[in-house]
């Protein structure tokens, strides 16, 4: 009876003692407290709306739209007609509508049954002279979709977590103050960390991409060279973005909770394991400024649209502002 | 006595309201072995940092051959501090391997394996190694671009009767071959045996500085260890009561 009085006394002072270290790191307290509250509210928000309709129309214009498209069941998203089609040939959506004068243009993919149907609804409810085009293209399959997303995932956490979360630990055991105490600098330890971890992201990412595609045989029609620039630079993106959370903070639990909150917006916004076309515009928007959508965009346009050097220049550049704009920020307030 | 190689004047620091050292005055002679002695608190580790470069003073100067520290002056200095972490999975083998490539012309890896008796650990994972083994490879790397100074901070804290004793015979041969030894401790037995020149620090000030053998003759005791005992028990009164 002693002894057990004796171990739960013990327990309970150990319990004590863990819930005040806890309560007194306030930084990882706050995150745990305001993490999950901000998730809630952020999936609430870009989740809310009404529930999901049966067909998908991509309209080019925005004025005179046909009566058809304020139907409950069918939802509208606006696009320009490029991605539209683009869209289409994916069956991403099942009608392209543009309205030009008079007449309403519209295109339906030969092969969906759904853009059928509503082909014949649009007929059924339009007074207004239609012209009609046509794409083909099979309905892209969810793999072909998310293995671009997966790996981009993999690349981000494995970016963000190998090079932060490594040099807040080098930074807490004191090995960052040995280091200062020798010749190597700043530039050079930081680029270091920056060339060993991008090496460690490509070469898993190759990995899984070859096993993966050798069991999956998913979609990947696009120029090889053009997908590795793309890890290249997203990889790198991802790294300095890690560096720069990382130059400072001297706290693994808040680094954890500063990794989480720019990991987790990626993860939801950036098109990783669903499309947000249909969410608000301004959910698109700040999915425009979060790295690992220009890795996913980019990516997605060579595999499986075949997208030459031209059309993800854009992201390319973004990314490499990213670099240039985490590397300079990390070198300048890196702290041993 | 030898040329000067560090002065230190009016040296201060204080970190928001905690003063940490509060106005010192020294010289060191090249060659010598210098010693830092207080209680804990008493601002060795943070006068040592001032020294060794790694902290700016808030107010004071330390100077090098009397003039201000060269930019390369880490380079001149090696330094053994007092808790160290070493990467993760790695031997002494890489970390000394590691390490010597920091510099343009180290010291041969195997003369320093020999020196510190690297030889039966030297492909042992780093964090599996002994007090005495860890603090003889760390040691080593402080020294692996042969520096002129030798900045140990509390090098025998925590270790075994034995394993001091062995670093002692290190840091003593360190000191035969020339070199300028600063030293931090709380081992009054350690500084009488290994130290040329004491500073006896509480509450960031000095309370006294001489040689062990004249200090401990002008306390008449019999050994350094009752003199500390003795001093800073009154003085830290005395400080207190300034504080207050």
């Amino acid at each position: 009876m002693i002894s057990i009085m004796r171990s739960v006394r013990r327990m309970k002072a150990v319990f004590f003692a863990r819930n005040l270290e806890y309560l007194r790191d306030r930084a990882s307290f706050g995150w745990n407290l305001v993490f999950p509250v901000l998730i809630v509210f952020a999936l609430a928000v870009v989740f809310s709306g009404p529930p999901r309709a049966l067909f998908i129309v991509t309209a080019v214009t925005s004025d005179s739209l046909p009566d058809l498209l304020d139907f409950p069941g069918i939802e509208t998203i606006s696009s320009d007609r490029s991605k539209a089609l683009d869209r289409l040939s994916r069956q991403q959506t099942d009608l392209v509508v543009e309205v030009v004068e008079d007449s309403v243009l519209y295109w339906v993919n030969g092969n969906s049954a759904s853009g059928a149907i509503l082909e014949l609804l649009l007929e059924y409810t339009e007074s207004r002279p239609l012209e009609r085009g046509e794409t083909d293209g099979e309905a892209i399959r969810y793999v072909d979709w998310v293995v671009p997303g997966i790996l981009g995932m993999n690349m981000m956490y494995s970016a963000l977590w190998g090079v932060g979360y490594v040099v807040v630990r080098y930074r807490q055991s004191g090995y960052l103050r040995r280091l200062k105490a020798t010749p190597l600098t700043k530039f050079e330890f930081l680029s270091a960390q920056v060339l060993s971890r991008l090496l460690v992201t490509l070469t898993a990412s190759a990995i899984v991409f070859v096993g993966t595609n050798l069991i999956l045989d998913y979609k990947m029609v696009g120029s090889l060279g053009l997908l590795f620039l793309i890890a290249l630079v997203g990889g790198l993106a991802m790294i300095t973005l890690g560096l720069a959370i990382a130059c400072r903070t001297e706290s693994k639990e808040f680094a954890d909770g500063l990794l989480n909150a720019i990991t987790f917006p990626m993860l939801l916004l950036s098109d990783v394991w669903f499309s947000l076309d249909g969410s608000p515009h301004w959910v698109q928007i700040i999915a425009q400024v979060l790295p690992l959508t220009h890795v996913l965009e980019a990516a997605r346009a060579v595999m499986l649209d075949d997208a030459g050097m031209a059309d993800i220049t854009i992201h390319l550049a973004i990314l490499v502002g990213f670099c240039t704009v985490g590397m300079a920020l990390s070198i300048k307030l890196f702290k041993w | 006595m030898s040329e000067v190689i560090l002065s230190v004047t009016g040296l201060e620091k204080s970190y928001d309201e905690v003063i940490a050292v509060a106005g010192l005055d020294f010289e060191i002679a090249k060659g010598e072995c210098f010693g830092l002695l207080g209680p804990n608190g008493a601002g060795k580790s943070t006068t040592l940092a001032m020294l060794e470069g790694m902290e700016d003073p808030t107010q004071g100067t330390v100077q090098y051959y009397g003039g201000p520290r060269p930019p390369d002056y880490q380079t001149r200095v090696g330094i053994q501090f007092q808790a160290t972490a070493l990467q993760d999975f790695l031997t002494p083998f890489d970390n000394l391997k590691l390490f010597s490539s920091f510099y343009d012309d180290p010291i041969p890896m195997d003369q320093l394996i020999d020196q510190f008796r690297l030889q039966e650990f030297l492909h042992r994972d780093s964090r599996h190694l002994s007090g005495g083994q860890r603090q003889r490879l760390l040691l080593a790397l402080a020294l692996v671009h042969n520096p002129e100074i030798v900045f140990l901070d509390e090098p025998t804290t925590g270790l075994d009767p034995r394993s001091r004793r062995d670093l002692w015979d290190v840091v003593s041969a360190l000191k035969a071959d020339g070199r300028t030894l600063i030293l931090t401790t709380h081992y009054m037995e350690e500084a009488e045996i290994l130290c040329d020149e004491l500073v006896i620090l509480s509450h960031g000030k000095t309370l006294l500085q001489g040689s062990p053998k004249q200090l401990i003759a002008d306390a008449g005791v019999s050994d350094l260890d009752t003199l500390f005992l003795s001093l800073t028990g009154e003085t830290l009164v005395k400080t207190q009561e300034v504080i207050d």
